[in-house]
């Protein structure tokens, strides 16, 4: 694997694990796991 | 509220979370696993990320947005389906609902042939557990040979017709009945809730066991993990300013989130005005993309480099979903320790990942049925389970005549495009932006940023009609003119086409009677 497809892989991972990060995060701080009724 | 006040009680999701994951579970199927990587790895490799990121930006997350919004818009009016949401939208032109069949059409179509598709990963499962695919794993020719036999194309050693293949349709299709019976928060919500983990921990595990592989034959020293992933990751710059890079990457985003399919409006349809769309939808899109780009990608090409080599990727990466998944995969398992007990898991991830679509798909035709005709829903639900079990069968019976593919082409394909255009340009120019801008942040739990303003009004619905037009010139014009199909398979390409016409004409007779006996009593 040459050094562009370590960039490209680590910062598309990386993107994505934030992003999922930040979405769940938010989430489960005010919703949590249970049933909203 | 208006809305509130019109509405009747229509049934509801039990958690945020919940919804999330139906979102995101009917997104996530096959595509992610197998369509992705092989797209990738055609298509410039690492370099393919940048349009195809550019995509998500600009199409996939702003028309997720925008069948969140709408469906819950169209839901407050008591319309869970297409027809109804559009109406709602625009009430002075009395053809919208019309088009808005289409996002029961579709659906429906692609449950017919997609159902017999997870079948054949349950039958594979099972082989995988029993050691029959053991027994046939070692050479490509074994393998097509037992996939072509389980199909009923070819009598052969282990097949002797369409048994094995009808029974685990069978059980395939009532273990989707009965999701499908049991409701949205009894039903689809709780499948979810756990299948979605599940998949999740499935991928991981073949992830890092994949990721471990290192170099499985040292006399091919070169045929690594590490080249595999070089192979998918390595930047090929030059394929930038190639068009059909552009067009493979938004293609592969607009299929990938089930945008156009009608399923998400229906899913939103089930919110209350006061609960959040703008961070639901970029969630489910982004648990999408966790599971297409880090394990789909992590999966099938690096492991198809390292035990197939440079000379041979190309060919697997361009032989098609089916193959890949079918063919060399259990090829793959087979040269690893336990390699079965792998290939269970993988074909017991992609069953999950195809019935948490398939049992989306049945929703926007029950949401139909029960919102414009009265009907409760368990009833319902049983009339649209006994229709698509009666329409599973052409594709079924007549694979080998390319049924499904045609299918697959209208349903699965130019529907969805279609509706996808409809969708952007009834939000933003019909709806009207500002309108729909303070209905997407009723009660968001983030501020879109107002960028999405421009994008969603001027370069989402260009692009969305960009693609449509490309992909007809380049793909649709030959299949609609049967470019390609053999003299003997014709007829059964045409009985399709008329089948899938009168269906389309059935469901629009429905919509035309439901407004008619609607404006009887009152214009909702």
């Amino acid at each position: 694997m040459k050094t562009g497809g370590w960039i490209f892989l680590i910062l598309s991972w990386g993107l994505l694990l934030w992003l999922n990060g930040f979405c769940f995060y938010k989430i489960l701080r005010h919703h949590g796991l249970e049933d909203d009724d | 509220m208006e809305q509130t006040k019109t509405a009747p009680k229509r049934e509801g999701w039990g958690s945020k979370l919940g919804v999330i994951l139906a979102v995101a579970g009917s997104a996530v199927g096959l595509g992610n696993f197998l369509r992705f990587p092989s797209q990738a790895a055609l298509n410039g490799g690492g370099a393919f990320m940048i349009p195809y990121f550019i995509s998500l930006l600009i199409l996939g997350i702003p028309l997720m947005w925008v069948e969140w919004t709408i469906g819950r818009y169209g839901g407050g009016f008591g319309h869970g389906s297409a027809p109804g949401i559009f109406h709602t939208m625009w009430k002075k032109n009395r053809f919208i609902k019309y088009f808005g069949v289409l996002g029961i059409f579709a659906p429906i179509v692609i449950l017919s042939y997609y159902t017999y598709i997870e079948s054949w990963l349950l039958g594979y499962a099972w082989f995988s557990v029993s050691g029959k695919l053991s027994q046939v794993a070692a050479t490509e020719q074994g393998m097509r040979a037992f996939l072509t036999g389980y199909q009923g194309l070819l009598p052969t050693d282990h097949f002797s017709g369409l048994g094995y293949a009808y029974l685990f349709f069978l059980i395939t299709f009532a273990l989707n009945a009965w999701v499908i019976y049991r409701g949205l928060k009894g039903g689809i919500e709780k499948l979810c809730n756990w299948a979605m983990p599940t998949l999740v921990i499935c991928g991981i595990i073949l992830t890092v066991r994949v990721l471990t592989i290192g170099t499985p034959h040292p006399e091919t020293p070169d045929n690594t993990i590490l080249n595999g992933l070089g192979y998918l990751w390595n930047p090929d710059f030059k394929a930038l300013t190639n068009a059909k890079v552009w067009l493979a990457a938004a293609g592969q985003i607009f299929f990938t989130l089930s945008i156009g399919f009608g399923v998400i409006m229906t899913y939103a349809s089930y919110l209350n005005k006061r609960e959040d769309v703008a961070l639901s939808g970029l969630t489910a899109s982004a648990t999408n993309e966790f599971v297409e780009v880090i394990l789909g990608g992590s999966i099938v090409i690096p492991a198809a480099f390292a035990f197939f080599g440079s000379a041979r990727i190309v060919e697997i990466a361009q032989s098609g979903s089916f193959n890949i998944g079918f063919v060399t995969m259990p090829m793959i398992f087979n040269q690893i320790p336990a390699g079965m007990c792998f290939a269970s898991i993988w074909y017991g991830l992609l069953f999950l990942a195809g019935i948490t679509s398939s049992v989306s798909m049945a929703i926007p035709a029950i949401a139909f049925l029960e919102d414009e005709f009265n009907i409760s829903r368990k009833k319902a639900a049983l009339i649209t389970i006994a229709i698509v079990f009666f329409l599973c069968q052409p594709a079924i019976l007549f694979l080998g005549r390319g049924v499904m593919d045609e299918l697959d082409f209208w349903g699965g394909t130019f529907c969805l495009i279609l509706a996808g255009a409809i969708e952007a340009i009834l939000f933003s120019w019909v709806f009207g932006m500002d309108k729909a801008w303070e209905e997407m942040h009723h009660g968001a739990e983030m501020s879109v940023p107002s960028v999405f303003k421009f994008i969603l009004r001027y370069i989402t619905p260009v692009y969305l009609l960009a693609i449509l037009g490309f992909w007809l010139y380049q793909e649709g014009w030959p299949v609609i003119l049967m470019q390609g199909v053999s003299v003997e398979n014709r007829p059964f390409i045409l009985w399709t086409r008329i089948g899938l016409l009168l269906f389309f004409g059935l469901l629009s007779y429905l919509v035309w009677h439901a407004w008619k006996k609607r404006s009887t009593v009152t214009d909702p």
